[in-house]
């Protein structure tokens, strides 16, 4: 047999080993069970070789090599811990601390500060003086203590630079960095951000974006992964920061968008202290968003959370046992008729919960009067989007694309593993577009951006279709520049022989998306490209799948399939023959919309006094004041439960529960069961997730444990046809009563219908919702400051927002980030603005 | 900001690398050279020219003395501070410009035709002290020679 000589044989501290060839000598000496101390290295970067702590003596070599950069190489003799290296390790390392300002790490009290912290005392010695919100978990202290430094010789010199706190989600103090550039290798080489550089040098020399920029000016996606890898306590999250380390970690699915990442819940004392990516090769790849890695604490968190179910009444609440919660429901729902008996959940909920919701629905109040809130997101372009959502190709598609093109994404703060994929990709090569009418992420680093005015992105799509079908495109109203791009777009994607588009939530709410979506699924067929479309609600294909809409059926079999309705009436021994499905979500912003019952699992958008007589709303956090809820009960958050998502691959994911509920709250399929039982209906009597799923198996192939386990993509189909509402106004020019065009979005940064921003600090920065955005012309001109009311008018409403002025509005564009209840028709439209009086 | 034949020039310094990071201090050279120094701006045209972070310019630009962020006079007199020349005398060098025109480091005159920085080792170790005078290196220095020059300097203007 032919000799393997790619293996090579070292000898490391008088021990013999064997490694592949192109591995350092530290990665042989880890191996082998051999410790080297390190601070630069990191397992997820390059290796660096500036904080020479892991120097060792190679045999015939004069000087002290660094083990993480050096090759390891055949017949080579290394010693790492020799008298004399130790003696280096601990002067380089002085050298570190004597700019170091945390002085416990050689504190003569250490060891009695911890035993005696437990005593009566002045604070300062019970709480012992702690200086880094990292104690306990630093690195640093960690090597110093293992090289057994207890004293510095050198000057302590204390830089003196203040802590940096604008921004949200983490503070810097550079008077604990240590120049190992982590951070910046990170944000450089991983997330290919370049937010991140050293500046200056020597003792000046100090981490940070150029210029005097926050991290938020210099286009930093706050995904956390800087903060992550610090060794120090330099880089904290806000919100985790003096908590220790934590005592286990539970791994789930991240609940705020489509693509599904996993995530690393860290648990101390039974409270979610923080969210990690964790290391996983299918999805997010090791990485998240701002949302994955820092909204999640928060959210679950907040002290606000309901606990108790309670009863409302002209203005008077009082909190009421289970017991009488579903008393009250089921005498509610016995006096109330199928027709006018109406459930409404969020597709943020699990598989399992929407699955008891539908059947709830069905088998008890015999009506298919069930929708998800996300009908109302998608507006008159729902039909489309699934149809086009039914296209999806796994994320993975990117990194074997050729070429990339992205309509209405920007992936800063939602979806930014995918920003990451795209750029890795770029890297390789690949040509990438994007069409988006305002500046975003990718506008300068595309290869081309496709700028067309805001309203007029399907046009531009529209011009694709025809350019790749070989026709020419004569549009006037096209720039000639634009016409150019193009073309060049078209011809590169008809080129390519694997072509994806993704499609983001920015458009999704105009007046033109049905025909923007139509030309994007026409322009797929035309290139030959995959698409995926990513959607905002993390759960919307499981709430597809789930049967929770009046149009469609468990198994996402239309309503009207009489072999699918028979196999349910098998399996639920129930008559499912002649129940209604006339309502759907849009009927309740309709003034005609009078429901006897209400039952919101999730969001309740306002609607009018009369729109229904009883509403019950299970959720996280207390209704809006808007809401004219009568009965409120409390539920788990998705880190309080164990179920399933589907991400918008159609990636069936596991929901882990990692802590008990708040209170007595309760998991929504756990109520919905409890209350179906007390109402005396057969089919309920689920008391773990996996019963629920084992009946759901048996109408949906391929949604056994074993596949959630191997987390594989589910062979489904859509062909159901959708209800749409929607005018589709045409959009009217800018007149001189009314000279701005407004656009608005709806925020897809959203949980159970409560907007991130309500709940978590940082959020409100990032996402507003409520805010106009306008440029800094347009704001000069009508004297406006950031955070100024300002009335707007159109044709079809009136409305005072605060105003935000972004460097990336353009001229005579306002645009409003707004929720699906506030979004009025024709979007865009033409408005006034003016200075609200205070 | 630079011309035709400038940006000529770019390009073919360009070619000389894999990427274009390393022309970085290439063109930094060019723009010193044209403005004398390198504003905040000047990184940003730079950054944009060669399609790399601002981050990473400002970098280079902060971290290596002989690029200069504030304005400079019509004469840098840049003096080697490192080992050689410390311990050759470059406190002397210092001492005797400032007692000729009056400014230390990081200063200027106020007739624009002199300012003063501290210049990391330029690799003239056998002839130190020393300092540069824009490109010119001016060797072994001593008060006498210093004056000399500097006479020199102002009648030329
Ligand atoms: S949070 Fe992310 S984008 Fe921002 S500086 Fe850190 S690594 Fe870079
Ligand atoms: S901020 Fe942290 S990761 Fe970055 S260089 Fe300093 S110590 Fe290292
Ligand atoms: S990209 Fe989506 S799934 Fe991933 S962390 Fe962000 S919100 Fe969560
Ligand atoms: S770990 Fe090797 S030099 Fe820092
Ligand atoms: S130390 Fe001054 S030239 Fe080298």
């Amino acid at each position: 047999m032919k000799q393997h000589t790619t293996r090579m044989t070292l000898t490391i501290d008088n021990k013999t080993v064997t490694a592949d060839t192109g591995a350092s000598i530290l990665d042989v000496a880890r191996q082998n069970g051999i410790d080297i101390p390190t601070l630069c290295w990191h397992e997820q970067l390059s290796p660096h070789g500036g904080c020479r702590m892991c120097i060792v003596e190679v045999e015939g070599l004069s000087h002290f090599p660094t083990a993480c950069t050096t090759p390891a190489a055949d017949g080579m003799i290394v010693r790492t811990h020799t008298a004399q290296i130790r003696e280096m390790r601990a002067e380089i390392l002085q050298l570190f601390l004597s700019e170091h300002t945390a002085s416990c790490l050689v504190c003569d009290e250490q060891e009695e500060c911890r035993e005696y912290m437990s005593t009566v005392r002045k604070a300062g010695v019970t709480t012992g003086c702690r200086y880094c919100p990292k104690d306990g978990q630093c690195e640093l202290q960690a090597v110093t203590e293992s090289l057994g430094v207890r004293d510095i010789i050198y000057p302590i010199y204390y830089r003196g630079i203040p802590v940096e706190t604008e921004d949200p989600f983490y503070d810097r103090d550079y008077n604990l960095c240590i120049l190992c550039g982590r951070c910046v290798r990170m944000c450089q080489e991983v997330r290919l951000a370049d937010v991140l550089a050293y500046k200056h040098r020597g003792r000046d020399a100090i981490i940070g974006p150029a210029f005097a920029r926050t991290h938020l000016e210099a286009g930093c996606e706050f995904c956390g992964a800087c903060v992550s890898v610090c060794p120090t306590g330099t880089l904290r999250e806000k919100a985790r920061a003096w908590e220790g380390a934590p005592d286990r970690e539970e791994i789930t699915t991240c609940t705020f968008c489509g693509v599904g990442c996993q995530v690393r819940l860290l648990v101390k004392e039974d409270r979610i202290i923080g969210s990690l990516p964790a290391d996983d090769p299918t999805v997010n790849q090791g990485q998240l968003c701002v949302k994955g890695r820092f909204c999640n604490t928060e959210l679950v968190n907040g002290h606000q959370r309901i606990r108790h179910p309670y009863r409302r009444e002209n203005d008077i609440a009082w909190d009421v046992s289970w017991d009488a919660a579903f008393e009250l429901i089921a005498e509610k729902l016995r006096s109330s008729a199928p027709e006018r008996t109406g459930m409404l959940v969020s597709s943020n909920l699990t598989n399992e919960d929407l699955y008891v919701a539908q059947k709830f629905m069905r088998v008890v109040m015999k009506t298919h009067h069930i929708d998800s809130t996300a009908r109302l997101f998608y507006g008159s372009g729902f039909s489309a989007y699934l149809t086009l959502m039914d296209r999806a190709v796994p994320l993975s598609a990117i990194r074997d694309a050729s070429a990339v093109l992205m309509v209405g994404l920007d992936t800063r703060f939602s979806r930014s593993v995918v920003g990451v994929a795209i750029r890795t990709a770029m890297k390789r090569g690949i040509r990438m577009f994007t069409l988006h009418s305002r500046e975003h992420t990718f506008s300068l680093n595309a290869d081309v951006w496709l700028q067309p005015e805001v309203g007029e992105e399907y046009r531009y799509v529209e011009a694709l279709v025809r350019l790749a079908a070989g026709e020419d495109v004569t549009d006037r109203s096209i720039p000639a520049d634009m016409r150019v791009r193009l073309a060049d777009v078209a011809r590169a994607l008809s080129e390519s022989d694997s072509p994806v588009i993704l499609v983001g939530a920015e458009f999704l709410q105009y007046d033109s998306s049905r025909a923007f979506l139509a030309a994007v699924a026409q322009l797929a067929d035309h290139v030959g490209a995959g698409v995926l479309t990513l959607p905002a609600q993390n759960n919307l294909y499981g709430s597809l799948l789930s049967g929770s809409f009046p149009e469609l059926l468990p198994g996402m079999r239309p309503t009207a399939d009489a072999a699918r309705l028979q196999k349910l009436e098998s399996l639920w021994g129930t008559s499912l023959t002649g129940l209604t499905d006339a309502w759907n979500a849009d009927h309740l912003l309709r003034d005609d919309c009078a429901m006897q019952f209400l039952y919101a699992v999730g969001a309740l958008p306002p609607v009018h006094r009369g729109a229904a007589k009883f509403t019950v709303f299970q959720n996280m956090y207390p209704p809006e004041p808007y809401c004219s809820a009568d009965l409120v009960l409390p539920t788990a958050a998705a880190t309080e439960t164990d179920g399933s998502f589907l991400n918008g691959e159609r990636r069936v994911q596991r929901v882990r529960r990692a802590v008990a509920p708040p209170g007595i709250a309760l998991p929504d399929w756990d109520i919905l069961c409890r209350l179906a039982r007390h109402m005396g209906a057969e089919g309920f009597a689920f008391t773990r997730p996996e019963e629920i799923r084992e009946e759901m198996a048996q109408v949906i192939p391929g949604f056994g444990e074993a596949e959630i386990d191997a987390r594989g993509i589910l062979p489904l189909a859509f062909d159901a046809v959708m209800h749409v509402s929607g005018n589709g106004t045409a959009q009217r020019p800018p007149d001189s009563d009314h000279p701005f065009i407004l656009h608005s979005s709806v925020v897809e940064h959203t949980h159970r219908g409560f907007p991130l921003a309500a709940w978590v600090e940082g959020s409100r920065i990032l996402f507003p919702e409520g805010v106009l955005d306008i440029s800094a012309e347009d704001a000069r001109a009508l004297g406006l400051r950031d955070g100024d009311s300002v009335h707007v008018s159109g044709a079809s409403f009136e409305e005072i927002y605060p105003v935000r002025i972004v460097r990336q509005q353009p001229r005579g564009a306002l645009h409003a980030s707004i929720l699906e209840s506030a979004l009025t028709h024709p979007n865009p439209q033409p408005v006034s603005v003016r200075k609200a009086d205070v | 900001m630079f011309s035709e034949e400038e940006l000529k020039q770019v390009e073919e310094l360009k070619s000389h690398y894999p990427t274009n990071l390393s022309a970085v201090m290439g063109v930094l050279h060019m723009y010193q050279d044209k403005y004398g120094h390198i504003s905040d701006e000047g990184i940003t045209y730079v950054a944009n020219l060669l399609e790399v972070p601002e981050e990473n310019v400002l970098g280079v630009v902060t971290f290596y003395e002989m690029y200069h962020q504030h304005k400079t006079g019509k004469y840098k007199l840049q003096v080697c501070t490192n080992v050689s020349c410390m311990l050759r005398g470059s406190d002397m060098v210092l001492q005797t410009i400032k007692d000729k025109i009056g400014i230390g480091i990081g200063e200027m005159t106020d007739d624009g035709l002199f300012s003063v920085h501290e210049a990391e080792c330029l690799g003239s170790c056998g002839t130190a002290p020393m300092m540069s005078v824009n490109k010119d290196y001016h060797e072994n220095l001593t008060p006498e020679t210093i004056n000399e020059l500097i006479d020199a300097l102002k009648a030329k203007g």
